[in-house]
């Protein structure tokens, strides 16, 4: 018998400490069932023999491609346990089902329609266990016309709207590259999925179904271009530099710095009533270019700088400012006279930002089988309750099989082994 | 088994609403479209700034004529409440300890000024659950720095990752982070909830929304950390997809066609009608048509413009020169679905009017039309999710300021007429 695998930690005060999740999820779900792990459930990904497909999302550890070294599963899959099942066996779904019947939550992402050929619908699963949760996530939702439709996160982007307001009048609409549909979708679905816990815990212990859509999770990622719309007919679109108010461009609100960009909302607060200090800042360091004077201070403040002309040069006049100055000390000090700027950082300067290590907010992450550990980001709350944890690496292909098939489903190791001779684990 | 009616999730739970401006009210509109009784308390004088931001009804300002904050606050009370009356921390004292949730997202120590921060609150309510929700965190050096989801969304990655590759990081366009982290929050809420429903506990749960915005990179963080790799912006591609695009169609619509698998791409090359470009060897595989990727983008860019028409167009063209021999043409959705029946995945960027109209969204219900005294019948986003036995229920629009007063401080509170008159005289509402 291989000792007990070294991961998940175990996490007994989480708010959701001795829930079971299982993990059948793609890109919608991962994240939203790791998310449920840190919170304290007991999440078992369920993969089939050859790994997740996501295994083989890159980018890879050291550029070497394998099931073990995708970043993409360490990063979504971090903190669950691992069982293979072959669901295209019929031994192997009658081992999800018996799984299901020990779970609490099940996370799936079939196209509609396809989780029956599985046994992993609602209506086969609840009917073995009516207190189930089954979270399904899909492209569009489990009805309507577009139910079907194929989609990838750039596909949700569009068809949820939100990369309509994304990009310029030049090059168009314009994705983010860290891939938000599949993030909505996912912490999302986690708001879906502890609703439903609390509405079990209140009604008797009964489960139910809980239907996501990607589409509809982008859709609320709209900011207020629906009201826009609804309240003044104007299309919210890629505003570029600029911000949109309500749908019309207002003043730039990224500058370049000497080492950098920051961004500062209403030309770094020049224009609104609170401009004084800034002003005051600009004229201090003799680079106010004539906007210290009363005319323009009050015209500023007033925000009644009406001639396009006018606000060209007030943005000039900030992105000439910004230009010769480091970004951090450039935020700094615009903070202390109350403007609230901030500076653009890349992930490395994410990881090596002042403010998050004085929070202790990164954790370290032990990778035995390299040898090394790596950071990983930390809590997004704190609690003396009910902290949030992180509990190790993700899960190698099955390495959790004689654990959860022995201690949850009491499968003897001989059975164990005519499962793998069988090839359902 | 579906024959009783359940009760909704939140039915009985009582919540006071501090929180302003984005994320906050998000987190409780959760909480109210599933049945909780949630109370905005907002000073009267000066009131969720977000009442001040448009769109506005017939473009002009008012406290009751935004639809931003409108679409935030569905289904709840509101109160107005001047803690800065003598009497005022109190009287929010008295509402917590009829309250099960305070939620509030101001600058760390403005509770603590009022002397309504956990630690007092909790003596009223000792079950009570609190989630504060300040921009940067409630400790560290920027714990007191200003701002909303627009610069939020700079600090925690999404500029730097979004944007051309030889352009700035021009960001999404919007608050962003003020549209991701409430989940996130929203979420913990509930599980501290489900936590004290087992236990009778209470706890405060001390949330940062720029730690939670750095939940939602993807793989931006560990590529740093365990390979040194900086990932940037990559306009509209894809590091592991050829094409990954956003093309332009005659009627100025723009279509989004991404191929990841060698099946994705075999049905968009039968899609396209397998031109030349597409068999030739160094299309051959993924890793080829990465790099390809300028030539495969000019290919299919220039097919998009020349295949697709407007609405108004006729759908069959004649080709000049071939008798009888005709061309036809797509609209941008008749695109999109002939894509879709290739096996590729690809949609049309919507906009918000296409987003009303949107036949899937309409068959969902996703947006509510809910009535409102000053804004009239007015859009609200509803959950991505549908519960299949406690759905939401969006039950009314946004309180107009200081809308409740009466049953709050006389129902809730229990304060006689005459108490309540005097502190309405006195000032305590404004």
């Amino acid at each position: 018998m291989d000792p007990a695998p070294p991961v998940p930690s175990p996490h007994p005060d989480g708010p959701l400490a001795g829930y079971r999740v299982l993990d059948f999820a793609d890109e919608k779900g991962q994240f939203c069932a790791r998310f449920l792990a840190e919170l304290g459930a007991d999440v078992i990904k369920v993969e089939p023999r050859e790994g997740d497909p996501t295994r083989r999302n890159g980018p890879f550890f050291r550029g070497e491609e394998g099931p073990e070294t995708s970043l993409y599963w360490w990063a979504m899959n971090a903190g669950k346990r691992s069982v293979t099942c072959e669901l295209r066996l019929e031994p192997g779904r009658a081992l999800a089902a018996r799984l299901a019947e020990n779970a609490d939550i099940v996370i799936e992402t079939n196209v509609p329609g396809q989780a029956a050929k599985y046994g992993l619908d609602y209506d086969t699963l609840s009917a073995r266990n009516p207190a189930l949760i089954v979270v399904s996530i899909t492209n569009f939702g489990q009805t309507g016309p577009y139910r079907h439709l194929l989609a990838t996160d750039i596909v949700g982007s569009a068809m949820g709207g939100q990369m309509h307001l994304n990009g310029d009048d030049e090059r168009g609409p314009l994705r983010t590259t860290a891939p938000q549909a599949y993030a909505q979708a996912n912490v999302q679905a986690a708001v879906g999925a502890t609703v439903a816990l609390y509405a079990r815990g209140v009604n008797g212990g009964i489960g139910q179904h809980v239907d996501v859509s990607m589409q509809e999770a982008m859709a609320n990622a709209m900011d207020n271009a629906q009201q826009t719309w609804d309240l003044r007919h104007v299309n919210v679109r890629g505003p570029g530099m600029r911000r949109m108010i309500a749908g019309d461009p207002g003043p730039q609100y990224l500058f370049e710095a000497r080492d950098g960009w920051i961004t500062a909302l209403q030309a770094g607060g020049l224009f609104g009533p609170n401009a004084g200090p800034i002003i005051d800042w600009l004229s201090e360091a003799g680079e106010a270019r004539g906007l210290d004077s009363p005319e323009w201070r009050e015209k500023l403040t007033a925000m009644s700088v009406a001639a396009t002309g006018d606000l060209d040069y007030v943005e000039e006049t900030m992105a000439l400012f910004c230009k010769s100055r480091m970004k951090e000390e450039l935020v700094a000090e615009a903070q202390r006279r109350g403007a609230g700027w901030a500076p653009v950082f890349s992930p490395r300067e994410i990881v090596e930002s002042k403010h998050l290590a004085d929070r202790d907010f990164w954790v370290r992450v032990h990778h035995e089988d390299i040898g090394e550990s790596f950071i990983y980001p930390g809590p997004p709350f704190r609690s003396n309750a009910t902290p949030w944890k992180q509990r190790g690496r993700a899960p190698r292909v099955g390495e959790h099989n004689e654990q959860v098939y022995g201690e949850l489903l009491g499968i003897d190791s001989a059975e164990l082994r005519r499962l793998r001779t069988r090839m359902v684990i | 088994m579906t024959a009783l009616p359940l009760k909704k999730p939140f039915a009985g739970l009582r919540v006071a609403d501090l929180a302003w401006v984005g994320v906050g009210p998000s987190v409780s509109k959760y909480l109210a479209d599933h049945g909780a009784e949630v109370i905005r308390v907002e000073s009267g004088t000066y009131p969720d700034p977000l009442r001040r931001v448009g769109p506005f009804l017939n473009d002009t300002p008012g406290p009751e004529n935004s639809g931003y904050y409108a679409n935030f606050n569905s289904s709840k009370l509101g109160i107005t409440l001047n803690l800065k009356h003598p009497r005022g921390p109190e009287l929010l004292k008295r509402l917590v300890a009829r309250c099960d949730v305070v939620t509030e997202s101001f600058t760390p120590g403005t509770m603590a000024r009022f002397g309504v921060d956990y630690e007092s609150l909790r003596q009223v309510r000792p079950d009570l659950v609190m989630i504060s929700m300040p921009l940067f965190a409630s400790s560290g050096p920027w714990s007191r720095y200003m701002g909303y989801g627009h610069v939020l969304q700079a600090a925690t990655g999404y500029n730097h990752l979004t944007g051309w590759p030889d352009g700035p990081p021009i960001g999404t366009g919007i608050a962003y982070t003020d549209f991701f982290v409430p989940h996130i929050a929203a979420a913990v809420l509930v599980a501290a909830l489900d936590y004290r429903r087992r236990t009778g506990r209470g706890q405060l749960i001390d949330f940062s929304q720029m730690e939670a915005a750095l939940q939602g990179l993807g793989t931006a963080i560990i590529d740093w950390t365990a390979n040194a790799h900086e990932q940037s912006r990559l306009g509209n591609r894809d590091p592991e997809a050829a094409p990954h695009g956003c093309y332009r169609c005659k009627d100025g619509r723009w279509i989004v066609i991404a191929c990841f698998t060698e099946e994705q791409w075999a049905g968009l090359k039968a899609a396209l009608g397998r031109p030349d470009w597409c068999d030739l060897e160094r299309m051959r595989r993924k890793w080829q048509r990465l790099n390809e990727q300028k030539e495969i983008d000019r290919h299919l860019a220039a097919w998009v413009e020349d295949m697709t028409r407007r609405e108004a167009d006729a759908a069959e063209e004649p080709v000049e020169g071939a008798e009888g021999v005709t061309i036809r043409r797509f609209t941008t959705y008749e695109l999109m679905h002939w894509m879709q029946q290739h096996g590729v995945p690809c949609g049309v960027v919507q906009s918000a009017e296409e987003m009303h109209n949107d036949p899937q969204l309409v068959h969902r219900g996703h947006y509510w039309r809910l009535r409102h005294p000053v804004l009239g019948e007015h859009t609200y986003d509803g959950p991505a999710f549908r519960l299949s036995r406690t759905p939401a229920e969006l039950t009314k629009a946004a309180p107009m300021l200081g809308e409740d007063n009466e049953y709050v401080y006389r129902q809730v509170l229990g304060l006689a007429e005459e108490e309540f008159i005097d502190l309405l005289v006195d000032g305590a509402f404004e």
